[in-house]
């Protein structure tokens, strides 16, 4: 038995066992389609089969006839009844100077589809199976235009247009940096790296496919809309369907969530679906559910990535970076929103220079629009990417001048005295020590011993590779702000109200830490309400933030409410509330035996119940980083990959959950080799019909992959932005293992004699991709217009 | 609509079944019991997998008619099996939270019936034997990193040997 205080053993710092987890392993989960309501009827959307068509005429006679179904709504219906599109923000401009282009983005199709998968008809009935086969049984006559589904092929000269205000289908358009600064460090450069890379369009994969229940609430009106959904955004969502339905306020529209199966930043924003499922429940007054078939996710959920880049680096005869100039196109498919857009434009830049000092940057980006869903948040959401570009180019620099990786990135790190470090896009890095981060990962990964491993590889007839990533990220999601409330009720519990999202990160366990921290309490007596606007409205759980921002906040709430309840004990044992003490959920008079209950004390309260709520802010994102060296072995018969090592050290600031943390590195490590070695959203390239579908087609990570990941963490090195300290550490895990993955392929590949040809390689890295490199076969360079 | 009489987590249920009603909508729907989940449309991802006498089945790709007079068991059965005391949760639930086996729970009650199933089969699985008995259940959020742990330990504690 340990004799260590609870506050050690539970606290912040301790690995506890989540608290989230008994409700779920019985079974008991509440996930959206595990709630029925009385009267309940099911949707089902009848979906585009073509990539680009005007629709003629829509026939729902058969539909209606089907036994069961109760309506059938139409893209004309909303628009008559005055249905708003999705608002897109224009955040930037095509080059010709006019407004970013895109279709309206409308909760079922009107007048025109612009991609597979788009919802063009709903139908409503008393059963899923019912509704299923109003679905099929509607007829829609549609004149076929020709479509595009390619990033690449959607620029060339006389490709079919998305949309008529942007016949070269460009979106948008950003520049950053100084193109001419860029343009004479490149002519005065010893060396210059170029590479095309290809970022391939990859499906996020919640296990639970998006759901909604939309109902009328009875409870609080005869017009109170109510949407129980899977969301990591509730009160953007409702902020969503205030915009889009007519007659809606916040007041009158709810959104409630509650256990959700996964994220990773899919489940961020609206969908066109949950308009009509709000928008059918109040036609019907009856509850409406639906939960996307696994097709229907692959179909029209957001994808991630999607970039086409040609990218950059010039160094001096030294090896110190001196330019780095890059252009991209990013595929944002047919209804960008506000978040496609900014990904590929904007956050990505911001970490484009990562950890290194690049004195000049030239970025041209463009975003595309092609026949195909919308791209939009995936874990990482463009740095991903951006990471990806420069440590391939690090990789490659570090081959053209025949010197060690980790020493040519070693050569270019920021330094501790630069702190704070304003980066080209005018970032600002609070913190960070990228050196000590690389000794230690060059240590754990046995940097220095990997010759020997390569020869024991090649010995048994396996190409051996290693791949390094050294990285930051940016998290936040720039919404710094968040509120925390914490209840004392009477009947003994503590609870913690928050507009952040659990969506299987463990944010409660986290939470319930740091109120044990200041309160003393068992864990079980404190409690994580989240998921209702009703209780508590802020930006939700996304780019990493709730620990840093809602932790913050909870935090400095129970810390308030520890010291209200001094005032109240004091005036209750009548002493000055500077003589009152706190400890273990009591507070006593100093020095003597008199005390009261902190729930005694809520209890005395209007009400029966003390509350305290507090914001928090920190000051700016925060700036994880790590060192993630990857190793893998390659059968040159088959061309099959195999990462066969893994070792990563990650600065996250201060760690509040160790178990937590390193399942989110790892796991989302996991997510990051399916990437570079498996995932691939297919689309026909005449047809554009989506040919990755299913999970039959669609390949991802199982449990035969790679598991013995070697993880540690550093904790030297504090965020000083905000109180807590800690850094974001969602994303890390799957920035970082992508380009570690690639960079130990293009590793083997260059030493089995391809040399640099190696570095034409494109993800994923299959068996055939690795198969034909290793054969000579190499994809042609890439073109990028204009 | 035909009369479907059977076994479910060690109580007999009888109960009217559509010929053409899956399994897993039987369980989740009329039953009440959503512990089963579904996670796609061809029998890949294993969040419905349930046991039915003793073997794990994907409840999305059977008929409910075709457990008549069969015994099933579902992740809220699992604290009814044999050798499991009351009030207690079966080892394989309690090494999922020891190990930290699950994030955000969805694949959970499938990975633990896929789990359950190896352990009744074969108490001490080794690494490539866990490795094979989860091949039809994926997971997004873990990695399955700590899910082969938990495994591990449940067929450790299940043994009797060390927690």
């Amino acid at each position: 038995m340990s004799a260590a205080p609870e506050t050690l053993r539970f606290g912040s710092g301790a690995a506890v066992r989540r608290v989230e987890d008994p409700a779920l392993v019985r079974g008991e989960g509440r996930f959206t389609d595990d709630v029925t309501l009385p009267g309940q009827t099911y949707l089902a959307f009848m979906r585009s089969d073509r990539a680009h068509a005007r629709i003629l005429s829509i026939d729902t006679s058969s539909a209606l006839a089907v036994p069961g179904v109760q309506a059938v709504f139409t893209g004309a219906d909303l628009v008559t009844a005055g249905v708003k599109p999705i608002a897109v923000m224009p955040v930037f401009k095509r080059p010709d100077g006019q407004p970013l282009a895109t279709p309206p983005r409308r909760a079922l199709a009107h007048e025109f589809v612009r991609f597979v998968g788009e919802a063009v008809v709903a139908v409503v009935a008393d059963s899923r199976e019912a509704a299923r086969a109003g679905a099929n049984a509607v007829f829609v006559d549609y004149e076929e235009l020709p479509a595009v589904a390619d990033v690449m092929r959607a620029t060339e000269p006389g490709a079919p247009a998305v949309w008529p205000a942007a016949p070269d289908n460009v979106c948008a358009e950003s520049r950053h940096g100084d193109a001419n600064g860029c343009d004479a460090a490149f002519a005065g450069a010893a060396h210059r790296v170029a590479l095309d890379l290809v970022n391939q369009r990859v499906a996020p994969v919640s296990m639970e496919p998006r759901s909604v229940l939309a109902y009328i609430d009875a409870e609080s009106g005869s017009e109170r809309l109510t949407l129980r959904m899977s969301s990591q955004m509730p009160s953007g969502v409702r902020t969503s369907l205030v915009d889009t339905l007519p007659g809606r306020t916040p007041d009158n529209v709810r959104v409630l969530v509650g256990d959700v199966g996964g994220g990773f930043g899919m489940k961020t924003g609206i969908y066109p679906e949950d308009i009509v499922l709000a928008w059918a429940a109040l036609q019907l007054k009856r509850p409406v559910k639906w939960q996307a078939e696994r097709v229907e996710d692959f179909l029209s959920a957001v994808h991630g990535r999607s970039q086409v880049s040609h990218a950059e680096l010039a160094l001096d005869a030294n090896g110190q970076v001196l330019a780095l100039r890059v252009r991209t196109l990013a595929g944002v498919g047919a209804y960008p929103s506000t978040t496609s857009v900014l990904i590929p434009l904007l956050i990505g830049p911001w970490v484009i220079t990562s950890i290194y000092h690049v004195p000049v940057i030239s970025l041209q980006l463009t975003a595309i629009l092609t026949n195909n869903p919308p791209t939009g948040a995936y874990r990482g959401a463009g740095r991903p990417e951006s990471i990806y570009i420069i440590e391939r180019l690090m990789d490659a620099a570090a081959r053209e001048m025949g010197i060690d990786g980790a020493e040519l990135r070693r050569r270019n790190m920021v330094r501790p005295e630069q702190m704070p470090y304003t980066n080209p896009m005018a970032q600002v890095y609070d913190s960070g020590n990228f050196r000590q981060i690389l000794d230690q990962g060059l240590a754990l990964a046995d940097w220095n011993g990997f010759e020997t491993r390569r020869a024991a590889s090649l010995a048994k007839g396996r190409l051996r590779g290693r791949g390094i990533a050294t990285f930051l990220e940016w998290t936040g999601g720039n919404a710094l702000e968040e509120t925390a409330t914490v209840t004392v009720t009477a009947d003994g519990f503590i609870e913690l109200t928050s507009a952040t999202m659990a969506m299987g990160q463990g944010i409660a366990t986290s939470y319930v830490q740091l109120a044990h921290d200041v309160f003393g309490v068992p864990l079980d007596r404190i409690r994580v309400l989240q998921g209702d606007t009703d209780r508590a409205n802020g930006f939700g759980s996304a780019g990493s933030r709730s620990l840093f921002t809602g932790g913050s906040a909870v935090q400095v709430a129970s810390q308030r409410t520890v010291d209200e309840g001094k005032q109240l004990a004091g005036d209750a044992l009548e002493a000055s509330a500077a003589d009152i003490e706190y400890a273990a959920g009591r507070f006593t008079v100093a020095g003597t035996d008199l005390g009261i209950g902190l729930f005694e004390l809520a209890q005395r309260q209007g009400g029966g119940r003390l509350v305290v709520s507090a914001l928090a802010k920190a000051g700016a994102p925060s700036w994880p980083n790590a060192c993630h060296v990857a190793e893998v072995e390659i059968d040159p018969d088959t061309g099959e990959v195999q990462v066969v090592a893994y070792a990563s050290v990650n600065d996250i600031g201060r760690i509040v959950s160790p178990t937590i943390v390193k399942g989110q590195v790892e796991g989302g490590a996991v997510q990051g080799i399916g990437q570079a070695l498996c995932e691939q959203i297919v689309y026909d390239r005449d047809t554009a019909q989506l040919l990755s579908a299913s999970f039959m087609d669609y390949a991802m990570p199982r449990v035969d992959g790679f598991r013995n990941f070697k993880t540690a963490f550093d904790e030297s090195v504090p965020c000083l932005t905000n109180t807590l300290g800690a850094k974001g550490v969602g994303e890390l895990g799957t920035i970082g293992a992508t380009p570690a993955v690639v960079n130990a392929v293009v590793d083997a590949l260059a030493h089995s004699g391809l040399g640099r040809q190696a570095e034409r390689v494109q993800m994923p890295l299959t068996a055939e991709v690795v198969w034909r490199a290793l054969r000579g076969e190499q994809p042609a360079a890439l073109q990028l217009r204009p | 609509m035909p009369q479907l009489n059977f076994t479910l987590n060690g109580q007999a249920v009888s109960t009217p079944a559509e010929p053409a009603t899956l399994l897993v909508d039987l369980l989740r729907g009329p039953l009440g019991l959503t512990g089963t989940h579904q996670g796609c449309d061809t029998a890949q991802c294993g969040c419905c997998t349930v046991l039915v006498d003793g073997d794990s089945i994907k409840a999305c790709s059977v008929l409910a008619v075709q457990v008549q007079g069969r015994s099933v068991t579902t992740v809220e059965g699992l604290k009814t099996l044999p050798g499991v005391p009351a009030g207690s949760l079966h080892p394989v639930q309690e090494a999922f939270i020891n190990c930290h086996g699950l994030q955000c729970g969805f694949c959970t009650p499938g990975m633990m019936m896929s789990a359950t199933c190896l352990l009744q089969h074969n108490p001490r699985p080794s690494e490539a034997q866990i490795v094979q008995a989860l091949e039809g259940n994926l997971c997004r959020c873990t990695g399955y990193v700590n899910i082969v742990a938990a495994v591990k330990q449940a067929a450790d504690v299940m043994a009797g040997g060390a927690k």
